[in-house]
């Protein structure tokens, strides 16, 4: 099976679906690192609702969690978001997951054979 | 991953090893049924000047109907393709090189000509929601520009 890498950043268009994850990001963009506590309040959510939301952002690597004595601490990172401010980046997850089709194909023996004769044969039997 | 320097990036190239040989990738990319398996349906015949379409999800929103309007721009067999590339407020073109190595084939794609001053182009992004496109995603253009200096 094609060993192709998980383009970069699916998980980060997936968490930046949700609108309350994108306000969880302006706020730490716009006031700095903050613990999940204070995060909470100015949501009007409960804790666990935000820190469910944190940990998709997490694992998003959107935002880094740093323990300070009990509390966690949750700081914005940049780095995934560069892919997202690239507005062509979804045509190349486009062509990225097109050509892991491509490479199955491949795999599959479909185009092997009667090479350097590019006429086309009858319609292959289904899939 | 994108010169920023000059501003939105207009193009998009991908760079794929492929363990079967250039004829191979080659019916896979100019054999309609063996391209429609990978890519859309379509009508294309690798004649210079050939018009086809590849059929796709239309997005409304973009003013994209679903279809692509193609022409074949080169052929050079086992080695290059281009074709013009055009949907909805797109006109671009697409060209594949491939390049044998060791037993199998470097396949370069080069989508070029996107227009970034085009704001249905950017349809992509709309699919992230409201809200995102506008003071957030400044905001954080902003704030890579920063991290980026």
């Amino acid at each position: 099976m094609p060993r192709t890498p998980a383009p970069a950043g699916p998980d980060v268009f997936g968490a930046l679906a949700n609108p309350t994850r994108r306000d969880l990001l302006q706020a730490l963009l716009e006031r700095g690192p903050q613990p999940a506590q204070s995060l909470a309040a100015r949501f009007d959510m409960a804790r666990p609702s935000v820190s469910e939301h944190l940990r998709v952002l997490r694992e998003a690597g959107l935002v880094e969690e740093r323990r300070a004595g009990r509390q966690r601490i949750y700081r914005l990172e940049a780095e995934p978001l560069r892919e997202v401010a690239d507005w062509l980046a979804p045509y190349e997850r486009f062509w990225r997951d097109r050509l892991a089709g491509l490479r199955e194909l491949l795999d599959s023996g479909a185009a092997d054979g009667a090479v350097g004769s590019p006429a086309p044969g009858p319609p292959e039997a289904g899939r | 991953m994108t010169g920023r320097d000059g501003g939105a990036r207009t193009a998009i190239h991908v760079d794929e090893f492929l363990g079967h040989p250039p004829a191979a990738v080659w019916r896979a990319l100019t054999e309609p049924d063996l391209l429609a398996r990978w890519l859309m349906p379509n009508d294309f015949a690798p004649v210079v000047g050939h018009e086809f379409t590849f059929s796709a999800v239309p997005l409304p929103d973009a003013g994209f109907d679903g279809v692509v309007r193609c022409r074949v721009l080169a052929v050079e067999p086992a080695r290059l393709l281009r074709i013009g590339w055009r949907g909805g407020s797109l006109d671009t073109t697409v060209t594949w090189r491939l390049v044998p190595e060791g037993q199998g084939t470097r396949l370069l794609l080069d989508h070029e000509g996107f227009d970034p001053d085009d704001p249905l182009q950017q349809h992509a992004l709309r699919g992230l929601g409201g809200g995102w496109r506008g003071r957030l995603l400044a905001r954080l253009r902003e704030l890579l520009d920063a991290l980026a200096a």
